[in-house]
C-alpha cells in the first residue's frame, strides 16, 4: 500500500469523525443551552474554548454572539476546525483515494457537500440550522455504514480505523476538558442547580448517555461520568478504548512498535488516575496532556507509515 | 399570523395564554410576539416538521378497538402552554402537600385506620375503593410512602382558579410524552427559548431513578426493573422510553421468578440475577397470581410474598389505589387537615357524593348541569356530561345512579380553561387535521385544556415542572383523553424576564 494514500484514508477517517462530533457538539449545545437560564459559565463562548480557537475568533469577529460563533464553526473555511472545513476535507481526501474506498463514498461526499453549499445562507437561523445539524449526521453516519459494510479488512481499513480512534479520542479529550468547569468548587450557584442536566448533555454530545445510564446503573454524576469517558472498556467513544482499538489496528501494520507501545503507554498512564480524587484543575491539565501526547502519538504515526524516508515529514494536513 | 391572532378570541372563557382579544398575559407576551410574527407558511412548516419528528421517533399510543388495535401517532400541538413562575410554585406546594396526606392516608388504612375510628370517613367508602387491597394489612413500604408516582389532574376554571380534578395512583401515564413534548418544541421553535427562562423538564428520568433507588436505602447500588405487561399495552412506548431514559431493565412477568430465598429473580444469559425494586406499571391486581386474579399470566407467583419481607421494593405498592377513587376524592381535604393539620393548598371540586342522601337528591334534581361519574373507571369513560348530553342519557344515569348511588358522585359542569390552539378550518374540525395541504388555511382558536403535573415520592418529594398539558382538539369538547380524540401541548412554567437578558 502506498504510504499517500495510506495518509489520506487515515485523514479521510479523521476528519469524517471531526464532522460528525462537531455537528453533534453544536446540535446538542443549542438544546442544552435552551434549558438553562441566561448569565451563567456556559454559553455560546464555551463552544469555542472547547476548539482552543480564542485568538482565532477574536481575529475574525467582533462579537461573541450565537450568530457569529455558529458562522465561525459552522460555516468559516478560515478556521481549519470549522464543519465546512472538516466536510471539504473529507471530500478532497475521498477524491484522492477513489482506488481504495467503496464506490458510494464519493457519491455520499458528494452529498454532503452540495447540503453543505445549500444550507449555508440558512444556519444562522437556529430552526434550520439544527435540521442541517441533524442532516450532516446522518449522511456521516451513512457513509461510516458503508465502510464498514463494503470494505475488506485491508490495511486500508486499519488506517481509517486508527485515524477516526485517534480523533474520537481527542474531542473526548477537548469535551472532557470543559468538565473542570463543571468540578470547580467556585462555579456558581446557578450551574450548581443544573448540574444533572449539563452531565447529561455531556454524555449527549458524545452519543454515550444511553450506554452510560445502561452499564453504570447510576444517576449521571460528574465522577463516574469522567470515569465513563476515560476509562470504560466496552463503550467505544472512551478514550481509553479509542487507545486500545488503535494498539490493537497498528498491530496489523509492518513495523507497529513504536507507535502501538505509545499508544499502550498513554492508555496505562489514564488508567493509572484515580478520577474520583482528582482536583478540577488537574481533569484540566491531564486533558492537556493527553492532547499532546495524541499529537506526538500522530507523528509517530506519519513518520512510521507516511514518511517512511523522512524526508518531507510535515504534517501535510491538521 | 398575525390575522390569525387579531382573530382570536377566548370570548368568556378564561384562556392560559391571553386575558383578552387582542391581550397576551405577561408570561406569555414573548410567546405570542413571537408567533404572531412567523409567516403562514412557517409556522405550517413547523406544525409539519412537528408531526414528521412524532412519526420519525415513533410517538405512538395504542387504541383499541373492534377493528383491532391500532398504533396512532401522538397528537401534538405546536403552540404551548404557558404558567407563570409564581403561580407555578404555589401549586406545587399544594401537590407535594396532597401526596403527603394521600400517603398518609394508605398508611393508616392498611395499618390501624385511625381515620375511620375517628369519624371522619366512613368505613364503608374506604372498603368499596376497587383499589382497596387486604392482603396489603400491616404493611409498611420504605419510608411510608406508597404512591411513588403520582399523576394529578388539576383544571382551572372560569373563576381562574386550579382545581384538583382526581389523584392517578395507580399507573399513571403521560410522562413521556411531556418530555417528547419538550423536544419536539425545541425542534420546532428553537429561537424562542432564547427570550424566556423556560423551566426544563429533562431531569424528570434522573428523579425518577433517584426516587426508586432510595426505596432500598440499604444497597449502594441496587438493581431496578421495569415491569411493563407488554408491547400490546396501550403505554408501552412509555414503559420503553423510561427504561431508556432512567436506564432501567425492561422486563415482563415471565422474566422474572421468586428464588428459593425468596428473593425476586430475572432470567438472564448468566442465569438468575436478583432484582431489588420494580418499578411495576401492571394493576396490582394482575401481579400476583397467588394473591389476585389467579389466571393472571403478567404477574409473578409469590411476589406478594417477596414484598411483604421486604425482599423487594414495588413502586407504585400493591394497594396503594385505595385512594385513587372518584368517592374518596371527594375526601381529600378532610384528610389533609386530619393527618397534616393543614388547610389544603389546593382546592378540589366541589363534589356531590350519591351515597349522602342530601347530595342525592341534589343531584337527581340537577343532573342536566352536573357532571355524573362513576367511583372506579377512568379514562373519561361511564359519565355523564349534563349540559351537553341528551335527556335519554340523563334519565339513564338517573336510574344508574338509584340502582347504586354508592358508585357515583356529581360535580358542577366546570368551565375548563382553553388556550390557542392551532386549527384547520374545515367544515368538520372533528376531522384529521391536514398540515401538509397548502390550501388548508391554519386558524388559531380557543381549546379546553387540563393539566397532569407527575409527583415523585421516596425519600423525598418532586414535582415536575408543568407536566403533560392535554387538549380536546375538538371545538366545544370537554375530553382531554388521547383515547377520545385529544391532543397534547408542551407546557412551560416561565419565570420573570429580567430586562435585557439573553440565553
Amino acid at each position: 500500500m502506498l504510504s499517500r494514500v495510506a495518509e489520506r484514508v487515515y485523514w479521510m477517517a479523521r476528519y469524517l469523525e471531526r464532522a460528525e462530533k462537531t455537528a453533534r457538539l453544536i446540535n446538542v449545545h443549542t438544546a442544552l443551552l435552551m434549558d438553562l437560564p441566561g448569565r451563567m459559565e456556559i454559553n455560546w463562548y464555551t463552544l469555542i474554548r472547547l476548539f482552543n480557537a480564542d485568538s482565532l475568533f477574536r481575529e475574525h469577529y467582533q462579537r461573541g454572539d450565537e450568530t457569529s460563533i455558529m458562522l465561525f464553526l459552522i460555516a468559516d473555511r478560515n478556521n481549519p476546525a470549522s464543519l465546512a472545513s472538516s466536510l471539504a476535507n473529507v471530500r478532497e481526501n475521498v477524491r484522492t483515494s477513489l482506488d481504495v474506498l467503496p464506490e458510494e463514498i464519493w457519491e455520499q461526499a458528494n452529498q454532503i457537500h452540495l447540503l453543505m453549499t445549500d444550507s449555508l445562507p440558512r444556519i444562522a437561523d437556529r430552526y434550520n440550522r439544527q435540521i442541517f445539524l441533524r442532516e450532516v449526521m446522518k449522511h456521516c453516519q451513512c457513509i461510516r455504514g458503508a465502510l464498514d459494510s463494503h470494505m475488506s479488512r485491508d490495511h486500508s481499513f486499519d488506517f481509517m480505523q486508527i485515524g477516526k480512534h485517534l480523533e474520537r479520542a481527542d474531542m473526548s479529550s477537548r469535551i472532557l476538558e470543559m468538565t473542570s468547569l463543571l468540578l470547580s468548587e467556585g462555579r456558581s450557584d446557578t450551574l450548581r442547580k443544573y448540574d444533572g442536566i449539563v452531565w447529561t448533555n455531556l454524555l449527549q454530545a458524545l452519543s454515550a448517555r444511553q450506554m452510560y445510564l445502561q452499564h453504570i446503573h447510576s444517576r449521571v454524576e460528574g465522577q463516574r461520568v469522567m470515569r465513563f469517558l476515560l476509562n470504560d472498556d466496552v463503550f467505544p467513544g472512551s478514550i481509553g478504548y479509542c487507545l486500545s482499538a488503535m494498539g490493537r489496528r497498528m498491530r496489523y501494520l509492518p513495523d507497529p512498535e513504536l507507535a502501538a507501545t505509545m499508544a499502550q503507554r498513554i492508555f496505562e498512564h489514564l488508567q493509572a488516575h484515580d478520577l474520583s480524587t482528582i482536583p478540577a484543575e488537574q481533569v484540566h491539565t491531564l486533558m492537556d496532556y493527553l492532547q499532546v501526547e495524541l499529537g506526538v502519538l500522530h507523528g509517530e504515526i506519519a513518520k512510521t507509515w507516511f514518511y517512511p524516508d523522512h524526508v518531507g515529514q510535515q504534517q501535510s494536513q491538521g | 399570523m398575525k390575522t390569525e391572532w387579531n382573530q382570536y378570541d377566548p370570548g368568556s372563557l378564561y384562556d392560559e395564554l391571553i386575558a383578552a382579544k387582542h391581550q397576551p398575559r405577561e408570561a406569555s407576551f414573548r410567546l405570542v410576539e413571537y408567533l404572531r410574527h412567523l409567516t403562514p407558511d412557517r409556522f405550517r412548516q413547523c406544525v409539519q416538521e412537528s408531526e414528521a419528528v412524532i412519526r420519525e421517533m415513533g410517538i405512538t399510543f395504542t387504541v383499541y378497538s373492534d377493528a383491532g388495535n391500532i398504533d396512532r401517532a401522538w397528537p401534538f400541538d405546536i403552540i404551548p402552554r404557558i404558567i407563570p413562575a409564581k403561580e407555578w410554585d404555589c401549586t406545587e406546594m399544594g401537590l407535594k402537600q396532597r401526596i403527603r396526606a394521600l400517603n398518609r392516608f394508605i398508611q393508616d388504612i392498611y395499618n390501624g385506620a385511625h381515620i375511620i375510628k375517628d369519624g371522619v370517613i366512613p368505613a364503608d367508602v374506604v372498603l368499596q375503593s376497587k383499589g382497596y387491597r387486604e392482603a396489603c394489612l400491616g404493611m409498611t413500604p420504605p419510608h411510608g410512602v406508597w404512591a411513588n408516582i403520582c399523576g394529578s389532574d388539576l383544571v382551572r376554571h372560569s373563576d381562574g382558579v386550579m382545581y384538583v380534578l382526581e389523584d392517578n395512583l395507580r399507573v399513571p401515564s403521560g410522562v413521556a410524552y411531556m418530555l417528547e413534548n419538550r423536544n419536539i418544541t425545541k425542534r420546532v421553535l428553537p429561537e424562542i427559548f432564547n427570550t424566556l427562562p423556560i423551566r426544563p423538564v429533562s431531569d424528570y428520568p434522573a428523579h425518577l431513578y433517584e426516587m426508586l433507588a432510595s426505596l432500598r436505602p440499604d444497597l449502594d447500588d441496587p438493581t431496578i426493573a421495569l415491569m411493563t405487561p407488554g408491547i400490546y399495552n396501550s403505554a408501552y412506548f412509555e414503559h420503553a422510553f423510561l427504561a431508556r431514559q432512567a436506564g432501567l431493565v425492561l422486563l415482563e412477568g415471565a422474566d422474572l421468578s421468586i428464588g428459593k430465598d425468596g428473593y425476586v429473580y430475572m432470567k438472564t444469559i448468566k442465569g438468575l440475577e436478583r432484582v431489588d425494586v420494580i418499578y411495576r406499571r401492571i394493576d396490582d391486581e394482575f401481579i400476583d397470581p397467588e394473591v389476585f386474579h389467579p389466571d393472571s399470566m403478567l404477574g409473578v407467583p409469590g411476589i406478594m410474598r417477596a414484598w411483604k419481607e421486604g425482599k423487594i421494593a414495588i413502586a407504585n405498592a400493591p394497594g396503594c389505589g385505595v385512594a385513587d377513587d372518584k368517592v374518596i376524592y371527594a375526601y381529600v381535604p378532610d384528610m389533609i387537615r386530619y393527618y397534616l393539620g393543614e388547610e389544603p393548598t389546593l382546592p378540589n371540586v366541589p363534589t356531590y357524593v350519591c351515597r349522602r342522601q342530601e347530595d342525592r337528591d341534589y343531584v337527581l334534581e340537577h343532573l342536566a348541569e352536573l357532571v355524573v361519574k362513576p367511583a372506579n373507571e377512568s379514562g373519561g369513560y361511564g359519565m355523564l356530561v349534563g349540559p351537553h348530553s341528551t335527556p335519554e342519557k340523563v334519565e339513564e344515569f338517573r336510574h344508574l345512579i338509584q340502582e347504586n348511588p354508592n358508585n357515583y358522585i356529581a360535580q358542577p359542569t366546570l368551565s375548563l380553561s382553553v388556550t390557542p390552539t392551532a386549527c384547520e378550518i374545515q367544515a368538520n374540525p372533528a376531522e384529521q387535521r391536514r398540515a401538509d395541504d397548502p390550501q388548508t388555511r391554519i386558524r388559531i382558536a380557543p381549546r379546553h385544556v387540563d393539566l397532569r403535573p407527575f409527583i415523585l415520592s421516596g425519600k423525598d418529594i418532586f414535582v415536575t415542572p408543568g407536566g403533560l398539558t392535554r387538549v380536546a382538539l375538538v371545538e366545544g369538547s370537554l375530553v382531554v383523553n388521547s383515547s377520545q380524540g385529544g391532543g397534547s401541548k408542551d407546557t412551560w412554567i416561565v419565570g420573570d424576564v429580567l430586562e435585557g437578558e439573553e440565553i
